[in-house]
């Protein structure tokens, strides 16, 4: 089984501001990581591979430095790990980086399974899996909480829905987005290590996937973000005062429009 | 690609109202309210579209919400959510119609197919938005939306792609009263037997007990942390919460312990809430766990350290142990709600 895992470097969440000033990004000393739910995909896609034989190749696209996470991955369980990478894809939205992942993972040649997670905590859109599976046209379950069963020919799972779950089947192959639920990652083991610090990583251009000028990068993006700002400050909190039973008396006053 | 020429021929807003196992997702009003609004800014009609099964008289109650039109698919094999069938049946829709607008919930289901549609229509997507507005020089829809855990608000256009799409959180929008006296036409579609091939199963469905609720879509929530200490310690949580007349959440400390399932989880892998009123027990106020809640109306915070962050986000602030603090709390709630 032919494993494709997509993983995201993001930026560490909790270091995240706008700078007030300028209104962009202060990036500066914000560590990158990989993105969590994407650790949860590789995770699954090692087992699997673990479970049925085959390999699992990670696939990022970002800049130069997104080579790191590629090395993390295979310290986890990878066999493979693809940049692609070309300044041509910067500004891509959702619609271009499903576009230009599609083009890269069908010039390494077909999949089984295609696995992302659920969404990436930076841009927290989730539109990226499903846009790819459309573009592949292999189906998607979004939301994966568990792989019930696996052969060559289908899936079973269990997809997470707003009040439970639904049990859901797809032939192979197919795509699936994962939520943390689904597995424990494991930490790298020091032959992982190893093997990562010592693996060829394979970056692709633009050029080598074949990527039409016009559908990459920001030239390529249906949507444009026209403003980022910070999020409105929430006003005043209120002092409650006294003894707990008074705070207590207070509060229940203050709940009164609830009840 | 999307021509730009042609972006006059696109008119009108569509919404998809969200219908599964007999009940319409309480956020398909909430769409219809601020369609309602874009579609008069923009001298255009609004029209809901309606997938599932048994429908029954959902449709008129969209009308009586604000829908000029309903494009009702109501058939046997959309009685399961299924993203291929469903992302078919609305991309079908949207090409022969030509909506200048799409709009559906960030729910598990819109998050999940809207993405499909919007890549089978090369049109750009904004997700999980809080804020539609049109801009008035051009007639762009400006969609607003948190991003990076909702540390910074982005503002999204897309000039030269149509349909303009966007998801909406739920209980961000109003809906409309619902008013019997509005009329509108209801059309039955019935879409070509491909489009209502899947490729994939629904074998089971399993609605976890206490599940049953969304949490976002509670109008109060009284969510617990790892202050609560043990599962047992967490049954105060949900008397406070029955008290109330609201629903449970936790932090994801609560969730990895086992409290709780993973549905209740608030904050950034978890669900997004907005509440009219947020009370957290517990609850330390990590950047993840914020990120889920800020955007509650009212937020209450009990915790025995006086310099944990939830209380730098909380409008009302108790310092103190909660096993003294919550039976009192109550106690005092049930005796102002018999009163
Ligand atoms: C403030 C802001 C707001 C934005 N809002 C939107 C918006 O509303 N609509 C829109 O279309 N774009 C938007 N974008 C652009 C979007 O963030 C990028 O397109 C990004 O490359 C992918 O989207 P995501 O981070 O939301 O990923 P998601 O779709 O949330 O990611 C889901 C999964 O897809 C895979 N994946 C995602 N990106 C990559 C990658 N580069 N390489 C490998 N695998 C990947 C991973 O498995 C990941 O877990 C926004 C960007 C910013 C900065
Ligand atoms: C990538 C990533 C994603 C994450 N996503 C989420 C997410 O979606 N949601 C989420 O919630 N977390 C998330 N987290 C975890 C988050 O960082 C915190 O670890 C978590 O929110 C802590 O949960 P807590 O507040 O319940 O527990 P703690 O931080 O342990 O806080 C417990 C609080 O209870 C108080 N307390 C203890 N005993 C009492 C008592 N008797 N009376 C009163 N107060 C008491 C303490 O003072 C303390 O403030 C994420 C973390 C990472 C790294």
């Amino acid at each position: 089984m032919k494993i494709f895992v997509c993983v995201k470097q993001v930026p560490d969440a909790k270091d995240v501001r706008l700078d007030p000033v300028t209104n962009t990004l202060a990036r500066e000393g914000v560590e990158s990581i990989m993105n969590p739910y994407d650790q949860h995909a590789l995770e699954e896609a090692v087992r699997l591979k673990e479970a049925h034989g085959g390999e699992v190749i990670a696939i990022t696209m970002g800049p130069p430095q997104a080579e790191e996470i590629l090395r993390l991955a295979i310290s986890c369980g990878a066999d493979q790990g693809v940049l692609v990478s070309d300044r041509a894809f910067a500004g891509a939205d959702t619609w271009a980086t499903a576009y230009t992942l599609e083009q890269a993972i069908r010039h390494l040649g077909s999949a089984d399974l295609i696995l992302c997670g659920k969404q990436a905590i930076d841009g927290d859109t989730a539109q990226v899996g499903p846009g790819l599976a459309l573009r592949m046209q292999i189906p998607f379950i979004t939301c994966v909480q568990k792989v019930r069963s696996c052969s060559d020919q289908a899936i079973v799972v269990e997809r997470m829905m707003d009040d439970g779950y639904d049990v859901v089947e797809a032939p192979l192959p197919s795509l699936l987005t994962v939520v943390k639920d689904i597995n424990e990652p494991r930490v790298p083991s020091l032959k992982g290590k190893m093997k990562a610090k010592k693996a060829e990583i394979q970056v692709l251009t633009a050029t080598t996937i074949n990527a039409d000028p016009a559908c990459i990068g920001l030239p390529g993006s249906p949507t444009q973000v026209a403003r980022v700002f910070p999020p409105e400050a929430r006003g005043e909190r209120s002092v409650l005062s006294g003894t707990l039973d008074e705070q207590l008396d207070q509060l229940v006053e203050k709940l009164t429009p609830y009840l | 690609k999307a021509n730009t020429a042609t972006i006059s021929d696109w008119k009108g807003v569509f919404v998809y109202c969200e219908f599964r196992r007999g009940a319409l997702a309480p956020v398909s009003l909430e769409l219809l309210g601020i369609g309602r609004k874009l579609a008069d800014t923009r001298g255009v009609r609004l029209s809901a579209v309606l997938i599932g099964h048994d429908t029954g008289e959902t449709a008129s109650q969209l009308i009586g919400h604000g829908a000029d039109q309903v494009l009702r698919v109501d058939q046997p094999e959309l009685a399961d959510f299924s993203e291929d069938s469903y992302s078919q049946v609305l991309t079908a829709l949207v090409k022969e119609h030509k909506p200048e607008i799409v709009l559906a919930g960030a729910t598990a289901i819109g998050r999940s197919f809207i993405p499909a549609v919007a890549t089978q229509l090369n049109a750009g997507l904004t997700a999980d938005c809080t804020k539609l507005e049109i801009r008035e020089e051009d007639g762009l829809l400006m969609q607003t939306r948190p991003a990076f855990g909702g540390n910074i608000m982005a503002t999204i256009v897309c000039p030269a792609h149509r349909p303009q799409m966007s998801t909406v959180r739920p209980k961000v929008m109003k809906a409309l009263e619902f008013d019997g006296a509005r009329t509108g036409d209801i059309i039955d579609v019935t879409p070509v037997p491909a489009q209502l091939a899947s490729r994939i199963k629904v074998l089971e469905t399993v609605v976890c007990e206490e599940s049953n609720v969304n949490i976002q879509e509670s109008e109060i929530l009284v969510s617990g942390g790892r202050g609560l200490e043990s599962d047992k310690g967490f049954a105060l949580i949900r008397q406070l919460a029955e008290a109330l007349g609201g629903n449970v959440s936790a932090s994801r400390a609560v969730v990895d312990a086992g409290w709780i399932s993973y549905p209740h989880q608030v904050g950034q892998t978890g669900k997004t809430v907005a509440p009219k009123l947020y009370v957290a027990c517990g609850i330390s106020g990590a950047i993840q766990h914020v990120a889920g809640m800020q955007s509650s109306e009212t937020i209450v915070a009990i915790n025995r350290d006086a310099n944990a962050p939830i209380f730098n986000v909380a409008d009302y602030g108790l310092v103190g142990d909660l096993f003294e603090i919550l039976p009192k709390l109550i106690r005092k709630i049930e005796e102002k709600r018999g009163a």
